[in-house]
């Protein structure tokens, strides 16, 4: 017997996803999936996000890794609650992970979660967690051609953070190519630059979030 | 290689709705894999051979998974002009302004399954 199915291959991890985007929408938290490969420097631009506006939101994270609590710990250290996934090797995380991370928190007394996805510029692109906002990173050193070899990837960021780059002068990075081409993958994307090393940057970063609260 | 999860998600969708229809073995699965779906067909051939092996109740041994590719297909939205996306995806090639709006490429379903 041929049965015609004609169904998403991630309909349990949407059905997941939309659980967590109602939960999140009770509790008026803002949340932003936060992507890139490993050694972007996703942890470290987070951990001074939550260093420069504790004061000014209740921040959460949820740590997406392979294995390791230690992103969680650099997190804790500068004062947020943070909940680590390890996915046992699985190279993303998907809705359901997170759904099961969300009773550690206490959501109404968050109004900013930050979900550090898993180091990997495939893979987490096409699962959706529930969260409003998708950022990715890329880094100077992992060079300009990175937005034209993962388009899916930078075709779902809202906004591009380009970090590291206090390295320019040593690299051969081409900014004005990376524009044009997060322009002709995702014109819709927004796109910044920041060192989270020298802060360079990092105020139009910590706009970007203010402006989330705003909308 | 999301693929092994993707893959097992998609047998937990076959072995949800065969379970309804009271079909207790799977012989074929039909696949539709978008150019841009991020995921491999060659991969997730080869997490339905790892699934097989595994002695998955439902999964007959000679069971065989169907890949249906979907091409990536844009059109400009100032055009009208469909095209195939290349690296630059958005980028209409008549009017070279990133006007262009996926049409298909990025889908990813069971289309269907086989069994009894």
């Amino acid at each position: 017997m041929k049965i015609i199915l004609d169904q998403d291959a991630l309909f349990d991890n949407n059905k997941a996803a939309s659980f967590n985007r109602d939960i999140f929408a009770k509790s008026k938290t803002v949340v932003i999936n936060v992507m890139s490969s490993p050694g972007a420097g996703k942890t470290t631009l987070l951990e001074k996000t939550v260093s420069a506006l504790s004061n000014e939101f209740r921040i959460g994270v949820i740590e997406g890794d392979l294995a390791t609590e230690r992103d969680a710990e650099r997190i804790r250290a500068v004062g947020a609650k943070a909940i680590q996934i390890e996915t046992n090797g699985i190279c993303h995380l998907d809705a359901r992970m997170v759904s099961k991370a969300l009773p550690e928190f206490d959501l109404d007394e968050i109004d900013l979660l930050f979900i550090e996805n898993v180091g990997n510029l495939v893979c987490p692109s096409k699962f959706d967690l529930g969260q409003e906002h998708q950022v990715v990173i890329l880094s100077i050193p992992e060079g300009n051609d990175k937005i034209v070899k993962y388009p899916v990837m930078f075709r779902v960021a809202e906004l591009v953070i380009l970090n590291k780059i206090d390295l320019l002068p040593y690299l051969d990075f081409d900014i004005e190519q990376a524009k044009k081409d997060l322009q002709g993958v995702n014109p819709k994307s927004e796109f910044i630059q920041v060192s989270s090393k020298s802060d360079e940057g990092m105020e139009s970063w910590f706009d970007w979030i203010r402006s989330l609260f705003e909308r | 290689m999301h693929e092994v999860a993707l893959m097992g998600d998609i047998l937990d969708l076959i072995k949800n709705d065969a379970e309804k229809r009271n079909i207790k073995r799977v012989s074929k699965v039909e696949l539709v894999v978008g150019e841009l779906s991020n995921a491999l067909p060659d991969a997730l051939e080869m997490a339905f051979d790892i699934f097989k092996s595994r002695n998955i109740e439902m999964l007959q041994k000679d069971a065989e998974l169907i890949i249906i590719k979907e091409e990536a297909k844009a059109k400009c939205v100032l055009c009208g002009l469909e095209y195939h996306p290349s690296q630059h995806v958005a980028v209409c090639p008549e009017c070279n302004f990133p006007s262009g709006e996926l049409t298909a490429g990025e889908t990813l379903k069971v289309k269907s399954y086989q069994g009894e």
